[in-house]
């Protein structure tokens, strides 16, 4: 066949070729630990500016619901690749951030700017949650608190909010899930996550191919089963629900 | 002190949703102290729209509302303020399902510093005790019934001591068997002297228990009178027409 030779060099088993893995094991548990760190930090960090936005996005002003929608509009618009180039560079590159190092392989002056980089554009999709969490609780809550005579922040806060945020639970939990994944891209500002590790594991060992494959088991071994326990609490929350 | 002890005066009220729809086509109407008003007539004629012009969750598009001679449509007013006065109690109770019976109770007069978290428990529980509920106290609203649902959103509402009590068609989200203890908790509170506004399908309540009942139809109120010439001696064709199907 024409195209055997392609394939010439590529026995099934370079795939998984992890003869380097006594060595540089570390390589890519350091690089589970940056990268849950990554998700969980930036996710974190955009819940109360998505909360801020959502809340904007629902105001009766048009100014500040343009605000809202126009922030939430550029980044789920743009490719994170960009706003991560643009924020890293452009911001902190006028922000000096000291070189310290957290458990020895976090290196701030790297991470800060990555995750306020995750965080800004977490929480365009978070707010899309809230907003949708919101909007799901039946009006008739706001109307009940407004004629005990609460204020509107007050209905919100007491009443409104915390249904929203229970039903929302599960979709900020698989939005860490996403950012798992998305914060791969952050080894091309050279954090030292877990893609990062697997790069650098590729060019010490010349092996090109199975340290990704190894990337991907792992991604795939936190993922598929968060996703899945995400999914399990979910249909309970909705049985619990109807009673 | 309110002229002629009117605690609500509705004047040329006009409500119109975006899409045209009027719902309320120039309505006027008073309610007194110690009165029991109620509305009827038939699915889609604005008594929902008129109760809630009442408390403003409706915003009228023109026309005015007077609380205690206040006029609560003007731009300025502490609105707020003027909910207190005005207990609401839905259709579908619209208790906080996050919260306890007692919580629900105690939010706003605690939340509004009317009272003390203990003085507002105690409240609570009396009232409890009034519909015979205390032992509901901890209870969340899931575990409860609709009639029993409704009886806490109605002294919900009772414990932040408004001047009058708005119902819109408190009973007719309950199974059948459901309907009387929430009725009879109407009537106690009419019996004590509540100002009440009824929207309510239940004409033999209507009857038994208000001081003047009001017809409306397409949006405009048609006649208003006491319950026993409005019920034997109607005038209007729309309002013989109405009767003819719901009595
Ligand atoms: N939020 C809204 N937006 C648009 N139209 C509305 C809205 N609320 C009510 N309407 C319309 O206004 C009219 C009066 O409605 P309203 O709910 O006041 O009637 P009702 O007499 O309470 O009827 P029912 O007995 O079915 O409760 C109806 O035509 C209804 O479709
Ligand atoms: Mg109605």
């Amino acid at each position: 066949m024409w195209w055997s030779n392609l394939f010439a060099d590529m026995s099934p088993a370079s795939f998984f070729n992890f003869s380097f893995l006594p060595k540089y094991a570390v390589f890519f548990r350091q690089g589970i630990e940056y990268t849950l760190l990554l998700a969980v930090c930036s996710v974190a960090l955009a819940v109360i500016p998505a909360l801020v936005l959502a809340l904007m996005r629902l105001s009766k002003s048009r100014l500040i619901r343009g605000l809202s929608g126009a922030y939430i509009a550029v980044f789920r618009s743009t490719p994170l690749l960009v706003q991560l180039s643009i924020i890293y560079f452009g911001l902190f590159g006028m922000i000096h951030i000291p070189r310290y190092s957290l458990f020895g392989f976090v290196d701030l002056s790297r991470f800060i700017p990555g995750v306020v980089a995750l965080a800004l554009n977490s929480s365009a999709y978070v707010a899309e949650i809230f907003r949708a969490g919101i909007l799901a609780v039946d009006a008739g809550q706001m109307e009940a608190a407004r004629s005990l005579g609460l204020s509107k922040w007050d209905g919100m806060q007491l009443v409104v909010l915390p249904q929203a945020i229970k039903n929302v639970l599960p979709a900020i939990a698989n939005e860490i899930v996403t950012m798992v994944k998305e914060s791969s891209i952050c080894s091309v500002l050279g954090m030292a996550e877990l893609m990062f590790g697997a790069k650098a594991v590729a060019s010490s060992t010349y092996i090109t191919l199975a340290p990704y494959t190894m990337a991907a088991l792992i991604y795939f071994c936190i993922n598929y089963p968060a996703s899945k326990a995400i999914e399990a609490i979910e249909r309970r929350m909705r049985r619990g629900d109807k009673q | 002190m309110a002229t002629n002890n009117e605690v609500i005066r509705v004047e040329h009220v006009v409500k119109e949703f975006d899409g045209g729809v009027r719902a309320l086509d120039d309505c006027s109407l008073t309610v007194r102290k110690g009165e029991v008003v109620a509305i009827i007539g038939p699915s889609g004629s604005g008594k929902s729209t008129m109760l809630r012009c009442l408390n403003l969750l409706e915003q009228p598009t023109s026309g005015k509302v007077y609380v205690d001679d206040v006029d609560i449509t003007a731009k300025g007013v502490d609105l707020d303020k003027h909910r207190r006065k005005m207990g609401m109690v839905f259709q579908h109770f619209n208790l906080f399902p996050h919260m306890t019976v007692k919580k629900n109770i105690t939010l706003a007069p605690v939340r509004l510093k009317l009272k003390t978290q203990k003085e507002a428990d105690a409240e609570a529980m009396r009232l409890l005790q009034r519909i015979g509920l205390p032992d509901k106290a901890d209870a969340y609203p899931a575990m409860l019934s609709g009639g029993q649902k409704q009886r806490i959103a109605i002294i919900r509402a009772l414990a932040m001591e408004p001047e009058v009590m708005l119902f819109d068609e408190p009973t007719s989200a309950l199974d059948p068997e459901m309907v009387g203890e929430v009725l009879d908790v109407m009537k106690e509170l009419a019996h004590v002297g509540m100002t009440m506004a009824v929207v309510t399908h239940e004409m033999g309540f209507a009857r038994e228990v208000a001081d003047r009942v009001i017809f409306m139809d397409s949006g405009k109120i048609v006649e208003v009178n006491t319950p026993d010439e409005l019920f034997d001696h109607p005038q209007h064709e729309r309002t013989k027409l109405f009767l003819s199907k719901v009595l």
